[in-house]
């Protein structure tokens, strides 16, 4: 019989497969090259390519043309641009569709789509995230719902601190997973701040994610911030 | 079978004072100390299909059109002459309980005891009933066979363990359905598991011997997936597919019953081997998911695998698989979308085998 005494004392480090999301690197913004190197230094399995601007956005299209086939990576995301959007939606849909074969999922937020629908040709690719107390929209199941009611095959991201920004409880994390589970395709961890800036996650905040995190335990996890430090 | 309708309240949902299940106790969970877990898979793909949404539509309607098909079978066979030694047996998708439209018949005449000419039935008796048109077995010298049990169980390992002898004890075991001769069909079924057994199983361990067999069919499989693509480019994407799924599953779900033979005493693995193979491979993980505390994740892989059962039962997506090169397939966009639907069920295979309270097991007994 297996001993009792093999007691596997996890943490969210130790989870698989773990992967970072480049968009907090802020010093290597654009530089693509570099920014894979880094979240090479903390998984060469997972990773999100975050084109928060649509600038960043297009350089990223460029990029991955050339560099897409020789990435490692066995699950990578691409967060779509939220910031100072100038393309028509339509526009931006033919390129997000355009992107490569590697990439497995593609994040959007749903409070800048202007016409979910559109989105509808990305398929399963297309990936929404749920959205942190400040937003207008997207915050709950009940916010969400119109927006997978309108893209069908859409999976789910669990942004794990924006659910804990709207209840600290994490019941509306909880919801979210009741509602919208069987779509989950990642998870974002990090602790955030007053405003939800991402910080590296606290011991509190990975105490408090725990029950959340133990739900979605097949899923990638991506740290939105640098790996905490214990 | 309707589909379930929405669960009340989510299972994986923790109950308020429990912490955090990361940190999971390494206890062996014995299925009466779960609520609502029998100790047989049997149906346990529905109890889970009852936590989902979707109920897993696909795979409820394969398993009701195999058990008709089944039973369509059975009265075609009843007239056929067969003495009492031997079996008719079905394999693959009837024996996973996954029939769609484009599933064929993959079947053994399985004879109890040597090697004889005069058993019956002789393979030409059966040629008008079974594997007609499309649904012709295939042809890699496994099915559409007479098969004995004596030199298939004496021939555990070395060099008269041909891949042929292999394919055919590990597909008897974990994806085989009687459809006359269940008597006969399950003595042969004893005799392997015995074979297996025999002086081998300890209390409270994983069967070594079938555990070692087990792991290297399934990396047969895939090496021999990699020889095939190396000598034919033909219907490399079905093939791939299938390997990454249904295959995957084939593994899986005979690893985990040979994994819960931890929980056992060494007289009473045979009986609970025997028990767990009889139930198709999604009972099999349906109740480990259940077992283990894993509904959210059970739910998600086998929601994948039921997508892909209804992937299959589209004659237009199966001819455009038969018909993707591996080079055409990088580029596919519905081949990308299945090889999507298998990363989400392998996803969730590991997470059972390696975050849950089958851990240690994993880590113990699968790598070396």
């Amino acid at each position: 019989m297996v001993s009792h005494a093999i007691v596997d004392a996890r943490s969210i480090t130790a989870h698989h497969p773990l992967g970072t999301s480049t968009g907090h690197v802020v010093e290597l913004r654009g530089q693509w090259d570099l920014l894979v190197r880094r979240a090479l230094d903390v998984s060469t399995l997972a990773v999100e390519l975050a084109a928060l601007s649509e600038p960043e956005f297009l350089s990223l299209c460029d990029w991955l043309q050339d560099a897409g086939r020789g990435l490692p990576f066995r699950f990578l995301s691409v967060h779509a641009p939220t910031k100072q959007l100038a393309l028509p939606e339509a526009d931006l849909v033919e390129l997000l569709l355009a992107l490569p074969p590697v990439v497995d999922a593609i994040v959007v937020h749903p409070d800048v789509l202007e016409r979910p629908e559109r989105f509808a040709a990305l398929g399963r690719t297309l990936v929404i995230e749920n959205m942190d107390g400040r937003k207008g929209t997207g915050r709950t199941a009940a916010e969400l719902e119109p927006y997978f009611a309108a893209l069908p095959d859409a999976g789910f991201c669990l942004d794990v601190p924006h659910a804990g920004s709207i209840d600290p409880s994490m019941g509306v994390a909880h919801d979210l997973l009741d509602a919208f589970g069987e779509r989950l395709r990642h998870v974002h961890v990090s602790s955030v701040d007053e405003d939800c800036h991402h910080l590296p996650l606290t011991a509190e905040d990975e105490e408090a994610f725990g029950p959340v995190l133990a739900r979605c335990r097949d899923v990638p996890w991506i740290l939105e911030a640098d790996l905490p430090r214990r | 079978m309707p589909p379930p309708g929405p669960p009340p309240a989510w299972p994986g949902r923790p109950p308020p004072g429990v912490g955090s299940p990361l940190q999971h106790p390494v206890v062996p969970v014995p299925a009466g100390s779960v609520p609502g877990v029998t100790d047989t898979p049997q149906d346990a793909l529905l109890e889970l299909a009852a936590h989902s949404r979707s109920g897993f539509p696909h795979l409820v309607a394969a398993r009701d059109r195999t058990e008709r098909d089944l039973d369509d079978l059975r009265r075609r066979l009843s007239d056929v002459p067969r003495d009492g030694t031997t079996a008719v047996v079905m394999m693959g998708s009837w024996g996973r309980r996954e029939r769609t439209s484009g599933s064929d018949d993959d079947f053994l005449v399985l004879v109890d005891g040597e090697r004889r000419p005069d058993a019956e039935p002789q393979l030409e008796r059966l040629e008008s009933l079974l594997g007609l048109g499309e649904a012709k077995p295939g042809t890699q010298g496994i099915f559409g066979q007479q098969v004995f049990v004596g030199p298939m169980v004496r021939h555990i390992g070395l060099q008269d363990d041909t891949n042929a002898n292999l394919t055919q004890r590990m597909l008897l075991l974990l994806e085989s359905v009687p459809v006359v001769g269940r008597e006969s069909y399950r003595r042969s079924l004893e005799q392997v598991v015995d074979g297996y057994l025999a002086g081998q199983a300890k209390d409270y361990r994983p069967p070594r011997f079938l555990l070692n067999d087990l792991i290297r069919y399934w990396r047969t499989i895939c090496v021999d997936f990699a020889g095939k693509a190396r000598a034919e480019e033909q219907k490399w994407g079905m093939r791939n597919a299938k390997l990454r799924l249904n295959r995957k599953l084939l593994f899986a779900g005979g690893l985990v019953p040979v994994l819960l033979c931890h929980l056992q005493r060494q007289d009473d693995q045979r009986a609970f081997l025997l028990d767990a193979l009889q139930a198709p491979p999604t009972d099999r993980l349906a109740h480990a998911f259940l077992r283990y505390d894993a509904v959210d994740e059970g739910v998600r892989a086998l929601g994948a695998y039921d997508r892909w059962i209804g992937l299959l039962d589209d004659a237009e997506t199966r001819a455009h698989l038969r018909g993707l090169t591996r080079e055409a397939a990088a580029e596919d966009p519905r081949f990308r979308d299945v090889r999507r639907l298998a990363k989400e069920f392998e996803q969730g295979l590991l997470a059972l085998l390696f975050e849950t309270r089958l851990s240690p097991l994993a880590r113990e007994f699968v790598v070396f």
